[in-house]
C-alpha cells in the first residue's frame, strides 16, 4: 500500500487558502481526531493581493459547504447582492449604449428558440411593427431589477435562498479575515503564522524534483505533508518557482495588462446601490464600478500599449467625479494567463498562483472555488492514485481556463468602438481557435447547450446569448424559417416575462433597504 | 394603514368609541397574530401557525382565519362568527409604543387609529369623563394592550428557542377544495415533530421549565382544525 494522505499543507493565507482549506476541512472532517489534517501557513509579512470584489452564484452553495451564516458574511464582509452585470459602452460607446448579463436564466430557455424569436421581433420593430426592447429585458426580469437597484430577494427569504438568482459584492480583506476566522474556529485547521524559506522535495531517480515532503519555516521548521496546495499567490511559490511549471500567457488575446483601483465613499449613509455590477468600455479598455455597503470599488483596466497611466488616470478622474483629487489610486499589474498545468507530483495550485484574468465577468474567485471544491471531492486517499486524479485535475482546469479566455474575448469582438484598442481586439489572429469555431457556428443559430458539453463548464450557453445579442450580434434563420413556427409558446414567454417583472417590481425591496434589515433583523434558516 | 395620534385627555375628551363595530377590524384578516397566553382560547376553532413579519423577517405566530390573503373565513353576514376574538381585533382602535428618547424608560404612550371605523364623537364609549380622568372603558382597553406588550415578550422567547433548538420546519401543504381549485399554502412554518421527538432531556427541561412546552405540544394540536377551514372554505364556495 502506498502512502496514504494525510496531510494537506496549504501554503498561503489570502482567500484562495482560506477557501480551500476551509473546503477540504469540512469535508473531510479536520475538527475529528479521525479527519485529515489541514495545516496552513500564513506569512505576518506578505499582504493579500485581495483579487476581486465579485462573486458567482457559487459563493452562496462554498459558503453554506463551510458551514457559514449568510447573515454574518454580509455584515462582516461590507457584501451586497449582485444580479450579474451591466455593460455600458462596449458597443459604440453611446450614452444609450447597454446590455445586461443577468444571472436568471432566458424565459423559456430550451423549451425554444428565444433568441430567433426576439431577433424576429427586432426586425419587425426596425420596419416600425412592433415595440421590442432589449434581448436581455426581453427575456429576463432580472434587468428590471438592477435598473431600479432592487434585492434580489426579501428579508423573509430563508439565508442562500433566493427570489431572484444572485452572487455578492464583496470587501475583499473583510472576507480574507472573516474566512480565516471562521476555519480556524469552526473547522479544525491548524494556522502558522510563519515566513516559508525553503521548499524540500526528494530527487527522483532521473535526477528531477519529485515529491514534496516538506515546505521549510522561518520559526517552525520543517512542515511535512502527503500533499502541498501553493496559494503563495503571484509568486507561484511552489508550483512555479519550485518545480518551474512554466507560465502561458495570453497576451495576446485579452490586452488588458493593467488596474488603476480607487474605493469611492457614498455620498450619504442610505444612498443607492447598485444590485449589479457596472462595466463601462473607455478608450483602452473598461471600468469596474462595484456597489458595497459602505464604499464602491471602482478601478479602470487598461492596455498599457494603447494608454499612457497618465491618460488612464484621466479616464478613471473623468468616470469618478470631484471625489477623486482625494482618493488614494492603487496601481496593480495584471498579467493574463494561467501554468500549463496547476497540478504537479504531490502540489497543486489555487488561486493566483495558478493564473490570473483580467476581472470581466469575475472569474477570479470562481475559479478558487470550482478548484477548491474539486480537490476536495477528489482528493486522492493515497499516492499511488495521485497522478491519476492530477491528470483529471489538470484536464479540467486547463478546459475551463480555456472556456473563459473565450468568453472574455467574445464581449471585445463585436464592438463597433475605433479606439485602437478595440480595432486591434477585432484582430483574427488575437481571437481562439476555439472562439471562431462557435462564432462560425453561430452565424445560423444561437448558441445552446449543445455547444458546451462537458460537465465542468464554466459559463453555460444562455451567457454566450446574452452577450452576443446584448452586443447586437445577428444570427441569420433565413435558411432555417420553421424555428419560429412556435410564435405561440414564444409570446407567451415574453409575456410571462413582463409578468415576473410586474410581480417582482412590487415585491422586493431596494438593495439599500434589504442590507439595512440584514444589518438590523438577519436572515432565518428556514 | 393606520393613522396613529397619540392620545391625551385634553384633545380627545369627546372621542369616542363604537365599540360594536371593533370587528370590522379583522373583516379581511386571512392571518391574525396571535400572543401565548390566548392559544388555549385560539385553538378552539383556529388553526396556529408561524409566518414571517413583512418588516422584519423575524417568526410570528399567527391563527389562520383564510386560505389567500383578504379571506376570513370566520367572517359571515357582516359578523365574527368564531367563539373567540383575538386580542389583536379586541385592542383596536388603539395601539402602544414604548417612547423614544424619553427620560423615563418603560413609559409607554397610547395612540389611536384615527381611520378606524370605531372612531365616533357620538355614539359609543368615552375615552375620559368630564373631568379629564380615564374611563373604565379606556383602563379596560389598556389592560387589553398590556396582555399584548407580555405576550409579545413570551412570543420572543418560545421563538428564540424554536430557532435555538431547531425546532421550525417550512410547512408545506396543498389543499384541494369541493370544487377542485387548489391552494399552495406558502409562507408558513410549523414545528418539526420528528426533531421534538428526539429532542435532549435537557431542552426538554428547559421548554418545561420555562412553561413552553405544553404551547408547544398545542401548536401542533391546532393544525387539527385545519380541517374546519377547509370545511368553511367549502361551504363558502357552495358544497
Amino acid at each position: 500500500m502506498s502512502k496514504l494522505t494525510k496531510t494537506v499543507v496549504v501554503v498561503g493565507g489570502g482567500i484562495a487558502g482560506w477557501l480551500t482549506a476551509g473546503r477540504l476541512a469540512a469535508k473531510h472532517q479536520s475538527h475529528k481526531k479521525n479527519g485529515l489534517k489541514v495545516t496552513l501557513i500564513e506569512s505576518a509579512n506578505i499582504p493579500a493581493v485581495g483579487v476581486g470584489e465579485g462573486t458567482w452564484p457559487t459563493m452562496r452553495s462554498t459558503l453554506r459547504a463551510l458551514g457559514i451564516s449568510e447573515t454574518d458574511f454580509i455584515r462582516e464582509c461590507d457584501a451586497s447582492f449582485k444580479q450579474g452585470a451591466k455593460f455600458a459602452k462596449w458597443c459604440n460607446g453611446k450614452e444609450d449604449d447597454f446590455y445586461y448579463h443577468p444571472l436568471v436564466l432566458p424565459q423559456g430557455f430550451g423549451k425554444t428558440d428565444m433568441a430567433a424569436h426576439w431577433l424576429a421581433r427586432q426586425a419587425r420593430s426596425k420596419a416600425g411593427q412592433e415595440q421590442v426592447s432589449s434581448f436581455s429585458d426581453e427575456v429576463c426580469y432580472q434587468e428590471a431589477l438592477c435598473e431600479r437597484g432592487l434585492a434580489p430577494k426579501t428579508i423573509r427569504t430563508a439565508e442562500f435562498a433566493d427570489i431572484a438568482n444572485y452572487a455578492y459584492h464583496l470587501d475583499s480583506g473583510k472576507f480574507a479575515i472573516f474566512l480565516q476566522k471562521h476555519c480556524q474556529e469552526k473547522l479544525g485547521i491548524t494556522h502558522i503564522i510563519d515566513d516559508v524559506i525553503a521548499v524540500n522535495s526528494i530527487t527522483t531517480e532521473q535526477g528531477e524534483k519529485g515529491d514534496i515532503s516538506s515546505v521549510t519555516t522561518q520559526n517552525n521548521g520543517e512542515i511535512a505533508g502527503d500533499l502541498f496546495v501553493d496559494c503563495t499567490g503571484f509568486s507561484s511559490l511552489l508550483l512555479g518557482k519550485h518545480y518551474g511549471v512554466p507560465f502561458k500567457s495570453c497576451s495576446d488575446v485579452l490586452f488588458i495588462d493593467t488596474a488603476l483601483a480607487v474605493q469611492v465613499p457614498y455620498d450619504s449613509d442610505d444612498a443607492d446601490i447598485a444590485s449589479h455590477t457596472i462595466s463601462t468600455g473607455q478608450d483602452a479598455g473598461w471600468i469596474w464600478d462595484i456597489g458595497l455597503q459602505h464604499r464602491r470599488g471602482v478601478g479602470y483596466v487598461y492596455s498599457s500599449k494603447h494608454s499612457t497611466e497618465a491618460e488612464a488616470r484621466a479616464v478613471l478622474a473623468n468616470y469618478v467625479g470631484d471625489k477623486f483629487s482625494s482618493l488614494k489610486v492603487r496601481k496593480i499589474p495584471i498579467v493574463s494567463g494561467h501554468r500549463e498545468k496547476l497540478w504537479h507530483r504531490n502540489c497543486v495550485a489555487i488561486g493566483l498562483s495558478a493564473g490570473f484574468l483580467e476581472p470581466l465577468e469575475a472569474s477570479a474567485l470562481v475559479m478558487v472555488e470550482l478548484a477548491g471544491q474539486m480537490l476536495s471531492e477528489q482528493l486522492p486517499q493515497s499516492r499511488e492514485i495521485m497522478d491519476v486524479v492530477a491528470k483529471r485535475f489538470n484536464e479540467i482546469a486547463l478546459y475551463r481556463w480555456q472556456k473563459i479566455i473565450d468568453f472574455l474575448k467574445l464581449h471585445y469582438i463585436l464592438s463597433e468602438r475605433k479606439e485602437p484598442f478595440w480595432t486591434d481586439n477585432r484582430e483574427d489572429d488575437t481571437i481562439p481557435q476555439s472562439l471562431q469555431e462557435l462564432m462560425a457556428l453561430w452565424q445560423y443559430r444561437a448558441p445552446a447547450d449543445h455547444d458546451f458539453t462537458s460537465n465542468n463548464e464554466v459559463f453555460p450557453a444562455a451567457s454566450y446569448q446574452y452577450v452576443l445579442y446584448g452586443m447586437g450580434f445577428k444570427s441569420d434563420y433565413r435558411h432555417t424559417p420553421y424555428v419560429l413556427d412556435d410564435i405561440d409558446f414564444a409570446q407567451k414567454q415574453f409575456m410571462q416575462n413582463k409578468k415576473f417583472i410586474d410581480t417582482a417590481l412590487s415585491s422586493l425591496p431596494s438593495n439599500r433597504e434589504l442590507l439595512n434589515k440584514i444589518n438590523k433583523f438577519g436572515f432565518n434558516r428556514i | 394603514m393606520a393613522q396613529l395620534v397619540a392620545i391625551d385627555s385634553k384633545n380627545h375628551l369627546n372621542l369616542k368609541i363604537d365599540d360594536s363595530k371593533i370587528e370590522l377590524h379583522g373583516k379581511t384578516l386571512h392571518l391574525v397574530p396571535a400572543v401565548l397566553s390566548e392559544f388555549t382560547n385560539m385553538v378552539v376553532q383556529y388553526p396556529l401557525v408561524i409566518t414571517k413579519s413583512a418588516d422584519s423577517g423575524q417568526f410570528v405566530f399567527a391563527a389562520m382565519l383564510g386560505f389567500e390573503a383578504g379571506e376570513n373565513l370566520f367572517w359571515r353576514d357582516e359578523q365574527w362568527q368564531g367563539l373567540y376574538l383575538p386580542l389583536q381585533i379586541r385592542r383596536q382602535p388603539f395601539f402602544v409604543s414604548n417612547t423614544e428618547n424619553s427620560n423615563n424608560k418603560g413609559d409607554y404612550v397610547v395612540y389611536f387609529d384615527s381611520d378606524s371605523p370605531t372612531i365616533s364623537t357620538e355614539d359609543g364609549q368615552a375615552l375620559f369623563d368630564e373631568q379629564g380622568n380615564e374611563s373604565d372603558y379606556f383602563q379596560q382597553a389598556k389592560s387589553c394592550l398590556a396582555q399584548l406588550l407580555r405576550g409579545e415578550a413570551d412570543n420572543s422567547r418560545l421563538i428564540a428557542h424554536l430557532q435555538k433548538m431547531e425546532l421550525l420546519q417550512v410547512m408545506k401543504m396543498e389543499i384541494t377544495f369541493a370544487n377542485q381549485q387548489t391552494a399552495t399554502l406558502n409562507g408558513l412554518y410549523t414545528i418539526d415533530q420528528e426533531k421534538l421527538a428526539s429532542l435532549s432531556a435537557e431542552n426538554i427541561s428547559i421548554l418545561h421549565k420555562e412553561e413552553l412546552l405544553q404551547t408547544v405540544y398545542t401548536l401542533i394540536t391546532s393544525l387539527g382544525q385545519m380541517h374546519q377551514l377547509i370545511d368553511l372554505k367549502n361551504k363558502k364556495l357552495g358544497y
